[in-house]
């Protein structure tokens, strides 16, 4: 497929905008803020309803660990 | 000439057992006397998910975006999803007929859940959290099965250490599954039946160190030692009186998703990672602990991994990963690295390892979904991965999660039976080139982006 990463360029004035939102937050960088943030953007309304259950997948979770597919 | 084919799926069987010991079972016996026979190597990873469906689109884990049951969610450290049918983007064998007109009827093929729509009929697999939800299309076919056969049974409960009690319920498992195997191949209409039968792979897990004298914790005389292949003396009966109901010139394929062999042990990923110096954690883990419920000094974190069959390795990459330590511009070598060292790994006795790691980025040619940074079969997937902590060692000699002595093998089998064309043939093939097959015995086009090649 190829290399894992590619480089981009944005507007400087951008990047401060983003350097100061992130300041004090668990993000450590404004890289990672745009990579999170563009991933959010392109999911697909559809494939953010749940199939399961928050119990429902703890159910389907603790089986599959059991049966030795996860830990 | 356009047939009907039926798909007996039998989830992880070896080669060893089915083909090895033919004498065994007449009716297998007997399409392998009259068939293609063989090894299928498996998907990488040889994994019930995303095999069953590497089989039933001819596209690999990468284009399929598929690489086990659970994915990491994006680049997160925690969140993770579960794969279900929702996850299938490309167009399944069922699909491809069903174009055209073309019936199927689906049984358990993972991962079914939620029953997807089908031109024809559905029930769904062992990833359904239980039968209160809607597990069939239509949804009017669940009353009509539970009406006769009472509720499906999707799966045992693999918690207990009590060996009996995992026999009896694979044995009702199977026994119930037929009963509504029968009906639905007597009375609904189909070009192709396609079910796959999950006692196998189970009372292989729970069995195997009865079974293999080459286990190392087998006992000679032990009161299980026959447990495996009695079941499939079984369901070599059972299958041929399903064959009853079906079609005397139907194309007939028995397969598998992967092969199975003797667990070794379980390497402990993580605990490895944090004597190499990746991977830090901010307090001492209980023993048994998952590595999602365990705090990690991430600044001080290059690397972490999951356990299961195989082991994925994850990279913490700046400007990726939330608080990424790894520079983009060093990620290939930093990951060449640990690759090295990866396979550099030797066993509790100092034995070397046949451990293989795959770069997904360099493996697969077209690379989707939430794919780990490395892949990682250690001993030649001989030792399953531990991602758990606190065991205060880095080989465990038995599982870490549950009741399980057998791993994954790389080859599943197959026995293609063409009524048509009754010569048995040894000859082994590529998880990929079913698809194909089955689309040229439904009399269908093989689409141009399938990649292998038709079996006959």
């Amino acid at each position: 497929m190829g290399k894992e990463f590619t480089t981009i360029s944005i507007p400087t004035t951008l990047y401060k905008e983003i350097e100061e939102a992130i300041k004090g937050t668990e993000m450590g960088s404004v890289s990672s803020y745009i990579v999170n943030a563009l991933r959010e953007a392109l999911t697909k309304p559809e494939a953010k309803t749940a199939v399961f259950s928050q119990e429902d997948e703890e159910k389907v979770k603790d089986r599959l660990k059991a049966l030795g597919y996860i830990d | 000439m356009k047939r009907k084919v039926l798909v007996i799926g039998l989830d992880c069987a070896p080669a060893e057992i089915v083909l090895d010991r033919r004498s065994e079972f007449p009716v297998l016996g007997r399409l392998i006397a009259q068939g293609h026979h063989g090894t299928m190597r498996s998907s990488d990873p040889p994994i019930t998910i995303p095999a069953w469906m590497v089989m039933a689109t001819g596209k690999d884990a990468g284009r399929l975006g598929l690489y086990g049951f659970r994915h990491r969610t994006g680049n997160s450290y925690d969140k993770m999803w579960i794969a279900t049918s929702k996850s299938i983007k490309e167009p399944a064998v069922w699909d491809i007929i069903g174009a055209g007109g073309g019936q199927s009827v689906l049984v358990s093929v993972p991962p079914s859940y939620p029953p997807h729509k089908v031109d024809g009929n559905l029930v769904s697999c062992f990833i359904t959290p239980d039968t209160g939800k809607e597990y069939t299309y239509p949804p009017e076919l669940r009353g009509e099965l539970e009406a006769k056969f009472g509720p499906y049974v999707f799966d045992v409960v693999f918690r207990t250490e009590d060996r009996g009690q995992i026999l009896r319920e694979i044995y009702d498992m199977t026994a119930k599954r037929f009963a509504v195997l029968d009906y639905l191949a007597r009375t609904k209409p189909w070009d192709l039946f396609w079910f796959v039968e999950i006692g196998v792979d189970r009372i292989q897990h729970a069995f195997w160190k009865f079974h293999d004298t080459s286990h190392h914790l087998y006992e000679p005389g032990n009161p299980y030692e026959s447990a495996i292949v009695d079941y499939y003396k079984y369901l070599d009966a059972r299958i041929g009186e399903f064959l009853r109901f079906v079609p005397e010139d139907t194309v007939v394929l028995v397969i598998s998703d992967h092969g199975a062999k003797r667990m070794k042990g379980a390497f402990c990923i993580n605990e490895w990672l944090i004597a190499q110096g990746d991977l830090t954690l901010k307090e001492t883990p209980r023993r048994g602990v998952s590595i999602e419920k365990t705090p990690i000094d991430w600044p001080r974190t290059k690397a972490w991994g999951w356990g299961g069959y195989y082991a994925r390795i994850f990279l913490n990459v700046e400007g990726r990963e939330p608080q990424g330590t790894i520079h983009p511009e060093n990620y290939e070598m930093e990951r060449e690295a640990l690759a090295e060292r990866l396979r550099a790994i030797r066993g509790p006795q100092g034995e070397a390892w046949a451990t293989r790691v795959i770069k997904p980025n360099e493996y697969f040619q077209d690379l989707r979904g939430d794919y780990p940074d490395l892949m990682v079969y250690f001993d030649d997937l001989y030792w399953r991965s531990a991602g758990t902590l606190g065991w205060g060692t880095m080989f465990l000699s038995e599982n870490d999660t549950g009741p399980d002595d057998a791993v994954h093998a790389q080859e599943g089998v197959y026995i293609l039976f063409d009524p048509a064309s009754k010569v048995s043939v040894r000859k082994n093939i590529d998880i990929i080139d079913v698809a194909p097959t089955l689309l040229r015995a439904l009399g269908a086009p093989v689409p141009s982006d399938m990649k292998g090649r038709p079996i006959l």
